[in-house]
């Protein structure tokens, strides 16, 4: 039974049928149906948070253009659906497919960049994204912002609101899955090579260019998918949305959940959005301070917390051990010592 | 020719505000080795002390100005202490990342402290024009070009001719050797933080005229600020500056002369830009630097 829970899809697939529960829930009264609607708005971010994890995570490439990324495809799949009048399933297509076009472009240009650099150039092509939501009219609404209906898959089945939560979980099920099996196989591998030295990592045969675009491509599709999600779930799209800010939200993200994990960049989401917009700012003395936490919380992890709380369970384990340890008077030193040598491990891997 | 003019004593005018921003971050690169996002937060904040000191409390601009200034050391003291210092052990993603906190630390203080309402900050010079070659110019943009001028050549003296700035040029090549040698790296450094804050607010003082004091009124002069850095190299002092200048009259020009120049030409000057990036990753004026495994 234990052995099952331990499995990362069985664990997965937990979280998601817990998260499928929610509607119901709200429906019994326990908790607002606003909650359900921040929540998965919520798992929204995770899905585009849990993209820049991998490119920064694995790859340690630094982005700071996802909000850019996020907000094309929203308008993309806004102008599909209500302008062109296409199915659903072409418009997922075509605003999966246009900014990873670009964001593979920009992984090209992130060949040149050291790491230093390329957050600048990032943040540029998030600029010149910006201006085009503003200025092209006909395609994003201007200032006033594009506006899309609820999914309707299969051109006959129209999602409702709770439906449109379900397709969010699944979604998100899917895409940790898929995570999970791509980062803990060879791709997960050579893109953790990569980070720790690309002259070294070259030399034993990995092949960067190939492994920096798919982190971009990987980093990009994600961020896709989330603004697919968004704007059919939240239902409008503003230029204003789509800024800086939102980017700097997925890097906190990162930062607090911890880099390469996946429950990590969920805890992470939730801590910074959800608790802020469920906790936060229904108290008007406290509804300013949310980026100033957010800020604190940041530089903190940073500083001293590096490996996020996604670390969390690992220590508790360790001090459990070291506790055990100590209780055994013979025996236990040979385990001890295992112990403390895969922790320098795991220290010298993260530093 | 006369309306070229125009453009490019305008486009002068500009590149101070990018020059002054520019080598905020420039100062900062060279001493704590990391890319300062919260330049224009920083510049913002600021602003907003000395804009609240004028239009809430009345007071004089004159005599506000120099309590932003305070401000703008002290907060640059107080974050190379309390973070940069300590930050030794995160790398230089680590640290840009702490510098993105930053600025959502300050755009969370910035309206707590100050409210939300935007305000309008008063010109240095508040009246006056001069007609250079029939073009109508305020004594105060011909004071934000001299101004911007003067602050360069001071800064660039005092960096190759003086003691100090023998000190923070060491820093910038080697901190350990610089250490070793006897420079004090970390006042050094801290000063450096300091100034570069100060710097950020002249900037923001003479932008806010033009828009008015908002949370994000300085944005546009940090994006063009770093495209101005990376384009002139992190590797030298002028190189951003010089940079900064150009992009200012590169942008004037596209935005004047090319057809529906106001809206797409800040875009399309960008993507140029990336291209520069792109062929010549360390800038005009940079050089590349040796990785050893």
């Amino acid at each position: 039974m234990i052995k099952i829970v331990k499995n990362s899809y069985i664990q997965f697939i937990l979280l998601g049928l817990a998260l499928l529960t929610l509607p119901f829930i709200a429906e019994m009264g326990v908790i607002r149906n606003s909650t359900v609607t921040v929540i998965g708005t919520t798992i929204i971010y995770t899905i585009a948070a849990l993209g820049l994890n991998v490119l920064l995570g694995f790859s340690g490439l630094i982005s700071l253009g996802t909000a850019g990324f996020m907000g094309l495809a929203a308008y993309i799949s806004a102008y599909v659906t209500e302008t062109m009048n296409l199915p659903f399933e072409v418009a997922v297509l075509a605003a999966i497919i246009i900014p990873t076009f670009l964001g593979i472009l920009v992984g090209i240009l992130s060949l040149k960049f050291e790491g230093i650099y390329l957050g600048i150039a990032t943040l540029v092509v998030a600029e010149i994204l910006r201006e085009i939501f503003i200025n092209v009219t006909e395609f994003t609404g201007g200032a006033s912002g594009a506006l899309a209906s609820r999914p309707e898959l299969l051109g006959f089945f129209k999602l409702d609101r709770i439906q449109t939560y379900y397709l969010i979980v699944i979604v998100m099920v899917i895409i940790f899955m898929l995570i999970h099996n791509l980062t803990k196989g060879h791709m997960g591998r050579a893109l953790n090579a990569m980070r720790g030295s690309e002259a070294a990592a070259q030399a034993m045969g990995i092949n960067i260019f190939k492994y920096r675009l798919i982190a971009f491509g990987i980093a990009t599709i994600l961020a896709s998918v989330s603004g697919v999600l968004y704007v059919h779930y939240v239902g409008l799209s503003y230029p204003t949305t789509w800024n800086l800010m939102l980017s700097l939200d997925f890097l906190a993200i990162i930062v607090v959940g911890g880099f390469r994990s996946i429950f990590g960049t969920f805890i992470g989401a939730f801590i910074l959005f959800a608790m802020s917009e469920l906790f936060l700012k229904p108290i008007p003395a406290l509804a300013n301070i949310a980026p100033l936490v957010k800020g604190i919380l940041i530089i903190i992890f940073i500083l001293y917390y590096p490996n996020g709380l996604a670390n969390i369970k690992n220590q508790v384990s360790h001090w459990w051990q070291r506790r055990k340890g100590k209780k055994d008077e013979y025996g236990q030193t040979k385990e001890k010592k295992k112990k403390l040598t895969r922790a320098e491990v795991r220290e010298n891997d993260t530093a | 020719m006369a309306n070229f003019i125009g453009v490019f004593l305008r486009s002068l005018e500009y590149g101070s505000f990018y020059a002054l921003s520019a080598l905020s971050i420039i100062l900062v690169y060279k001493t704590s080795y990391t890319t300062n996002f919260a330049q224009a937060t920083l510049g913002m904040f600021n602003t907003f002390l000395v804009a609240t000191l004028v239009v809430r409390q009345g007071w004089s601009l004159y005599a506000a100005i120099p309590i932003g200034i305070l401000s703008a050391i002290v907060l640059g003291i107080l974050i190379d202490v309390i973070i940069i210092r300590r930050a030794t052990k995160a790398g230089a993603v680590g640290k840009q990342i702490i510098t993105l906190g930053l600025i959502s630390v300050f755009l969370g203080l910035a309206p707590i402290i100050f409210g939300v309402d935007n305000l309008s900050l008063p010109r240095l010079i508040s009246a006056g024009t001069l007609s250079i070659f029939g073009n109508p110019f305020s004594y105060n943009a011909l004071f934000n070009i001299f101004f911007g001028l003067l602050i360069m050549i001071t800064m660039f003296t005092t960096i190759q001719k003086t003691k100090i700035g023998l000190a923070i040029r060491t820093t910038a090549s080697n901190e350990t050797t610089a250490r070793i040698m006897g420079v004090p790296t970390k006042t050094v450094t801290m000063a450096a933080w300091a100034m570069a804050i100060v710097l950020s607010l002249i900037s923001g003082l003479m932008t806010a005229p033009y828009s008015s004091v908002s949370l994000t009124f300085m944005n546009d002069v940090q994006i063009t600020a770093f495209l101005a850095t990376v384009v002139g190299g992190f590797a030298t002092f002028h190189g951003p500056v010089i940079a900064a200048y150009g992009i200012s009259i590169l942008l004037n020009v596209f935005q004047v002369y090319m057809p529906e120049g106001t809206v797409w030409g800040k875009p399309i000057l960008y993507a140029v830009l990336l291209l520069i990036m792109y062929f010549k990753p360390y800038g005009i004026f940079g050089k590349q630097r040796v990785k050893k495994v």
